[in-house]
């Protein structure tokens, strides 16, 4: 992120080598105008832009229609946390988004390996594959597959839901392995086989402990794909005491008058853990590296 | 293992796994490691291949099965030919649906784009606090569509909600967002840019990265204003990872669900109804398994011949 700030055409030392010191103070004092100018600027625009996110804030620890007390309070958490099923929604949202991160990781980084290494036909053809996957609607997938999880017990169950999260987070996930791979060099993997080791062995011992940014942007990916679902979740989750958070909070919308301050409670508290992982994992974490592992595929 | 030599190891790794590797020695140690990195690799892509037809494959052959078919959620049914596919494309609905997602993704893709090319543009200049902005800005992509939809529909969703209360007292009206058909297909579309935007921030930030700041010495020297510095290096130069952001955006787009879905549910009068949330409403709410299946199988077809010809365009580019 840094290295964007860098970038700018207009704050490097001027080059004129004619220019006297009088010009160049000018030359600053419009240059600080011009930055305090853009400040109050993207102040006004990241305050409108956030209003919504500001609004669930406040409501969430604003005292809710039957409180008693005043001020800001975190009665409105703990009441959603003791009345509602808040608990068994937030444990089984983790409960999936971790097993879904995990898993994808465990796939996609081999498949990635592949990708990144081999050079046969059928590896591009995978590739192709893969793209033409993950631009498909995931609709499309789930009426079939929900007639298969019936069968088998798997709808109205959090391992129905992760089985297809993993299923469709994997695809992108291989890609970002795959384009983080393309940046170690193919010298590491040829000093550990001159001392015999096998390419697995290269792969788990060389390539994968070196690879821990990368391993961490596809996992946030995966997590952010997990924690968000909405689609999968309503057509696969049926009670109560199976839903994740997202069906968590819609639930509170079928009660005749919506209670806004308990929605906002729990909104609080599902958009925490995604916050909490951007916020410190956020330097690995591009969607240039997206965008990058998309084009050098 | 155990038998490889230090050289051979070497010598087996630049031919048979490095890529473009130019090594010259004899055929038969060639195979050799090529079959062992084969095996190897073939483990290793094996799980990946396990789900991809799980999840992906089986569904879309079974989903051509439904398709042609009369059945519902718990049985197949009898086979009915191209009779859903008829039905579904004689039908109004369909159409008014492919009319919306059309829009919701032209204007998702190009009014995302455009805010995170603002965005990215004046971040890039010097500003008090600029990196802090950035983090700021990411969050509507960052908080999940089930929060910021229920934000929004508090915002916005009945006359005495705080923006159109804000609009009535100062005069102009109370504009109805959700249920005037027009106006709701508007917020729909404003709530998708305001969710996209930061997705397009960051692409075009990591593109404008990269491009050298000498290049506009160079072009102010020569009298270029900033207007043609902008048009004629700026995006020229970050054409490329422009393209392949449209190219994403589209697809997140047009397969879009929650967006729509949780802000207005489709309405009023299916004004906002696009193509993923007809399929579903049709199979779930309709009950109609064959004709909301054979809309996602449209939509599919359509983006299965889509991506394929993107993919190319991508690879070649990259090539060149």
């Amino acid at each position: 992120m840094s290295a964007v700030l860098h970038a700018h055409p207009e704050s490097g030392p001027a080059l004129g080598i004619a220019e006297t010191g009088k010009t160049r103070k000018v030359l600053s004092e419009a240059g600080m105008r011009g930055r305090w100018w853009r400040f109050v600027l993207i102040l006004v625009i990241t305050a409108i832009v956030l209003v919504p996110i500001m609004v669930t804030v406040l409501l969430a620890f604003t005292p809710g229609p039957n409180s008693t007390t005043s001020g800001l309070t975190f009665e409105n958490i703990s009441n959603v946390f003791s009345k509602t099923l808040a608990g068994t929604w937030l444990q089984n949202s983790l409960i999936t988004t971790l097993a879904t991160v995990v898993v994808s990781v465990a796939v996609a980084a081999p498949a990635g390996y592949v990708l990144s290494r081999g050079r046969s036909k059928a590896v591009s053809g995978y590739s192709l594959l893969l793209f033409v996957m993950q631009s498909l609607p995931i609709i499309t997938s789930v009426v079939p597959l929900f007639i298969l999880f019936a069968g088998m017990g798997l709808v109205d169950n959090l391992l129905g839901i992760t089985i297809i999260y993993v299923g469709s987070t994997m695809t992108v996930a291989t890609w970002m392995m795959a384009a983080y791979f393309d940046s170690i060099p193919i010298s590491l993997e040829e000093a550990s086989w001159i001392d015999g080791c096998s390419v697995f062995g290269s792969f788990t011992k060389v390539v994968l402990r070196n690879s821990l940014p990368g391993v961490l942007s596809t996992a946030i990916f995966a997590f952010l794909l997990a924690w968000n679902d909405y689609l999968v979740a309503i057509v696969f989750l049926r009670s109560n005491e199976i839903f994740t958070l997202p069906m968590g909070v819609q639930s509170f919308f079928q009660q005749n008058a919506t209670d806004w301050t308990s929605v906002m409670a729990l909104a609080v508290v599902m958009m925490l853990p995604p916050i909490i992982v951007f916020a410190t994992l956020n330097k690995y974490f591009s969607v240039g590296g997206i965008g990058g592992s998309l084009a050098g595929r | 293992m155990s038998s490889t030599t230090a050289e051979s190891g070497l010598a087996r790794a630049r031919r048979g796994v490095a890529p473009g590797g130019s090594g010259t020695a004899p055929g038969k140690r060639k195979s050799k490691l090529s079959a062992q990195a084969t095996r190897t690799f073939f483990w290793l892509l094996l799980p990946s291949v396990i789900l991809l037809v799980l999840i992906h494959g089986y569904p879309l052959i079974e989903a051509a099965i439904q398709a042609t078919h009369d059945g519902n959620l718990l049985q197949t049914g009898n086979f009915v030919g191209g009779e859903n596919f008829a039905t579904v494309l004689s039908s109004a609905a369909f159409w008014k649906a492919a009319q919306f997602t059309l829009w919701f993704t032209i204007v998702g893709v190009f009014g995302s784009w455009l805010v995170g090319l603002g965005l990215a543009l004046l971040l890039r200049t010097k500003i008090p606090a600029g990196n802090t902005f950035k983090v700021l800005l990411l969050l509507p992509w960052v908080v999940p569509i089930v929060v910021s939809s229920t934000a929004w529909n508090w915002l916005v969703a009945t006359p005495d909600s705080l923006i159109p209360s804000i609009f009535r007292n100062l005069g102009l009206g109370t504009p109805l967002f959700l249920a005037d058909p027009t106006l709701a297909a508007v917020t729909v579309m404003m709530f998708k840019v305001w969710v996209s935007f930061p997705f397009m921030m960051m692409m075009t930030s990591a593109a404008l990265a990269s491009v050298d700041n000498t290049v506009y010495e160079a072009a102010s020297m020569d009298g270029a204003s900033r207007w043609q510095q902008f048009t004629q290096i700026t995006l020229p130069l970050i054409a490329r990872s422009t393209y392949i952001s449209w190219i994403l955006m589209t697809i997140f787009c047009v397969n879009d669900f929650p967006t729509i879905y949780l802000l207005t549910g489709g309405g009023p009068v299916n004004a906002t109804t696009s193509l993923v949330v007809l399929a579903y409403r049709t199979v779930f709410q309709d009950f109609a398994t064959g004709p909301g299946v054979a809309i996602a199988f449209l939509m599919t077809m359509t983006l299965v011949v889509i991506s394929v010809i993107l993919y190319r365009q991508i690879r070649k580019s990259s090539v060149e």
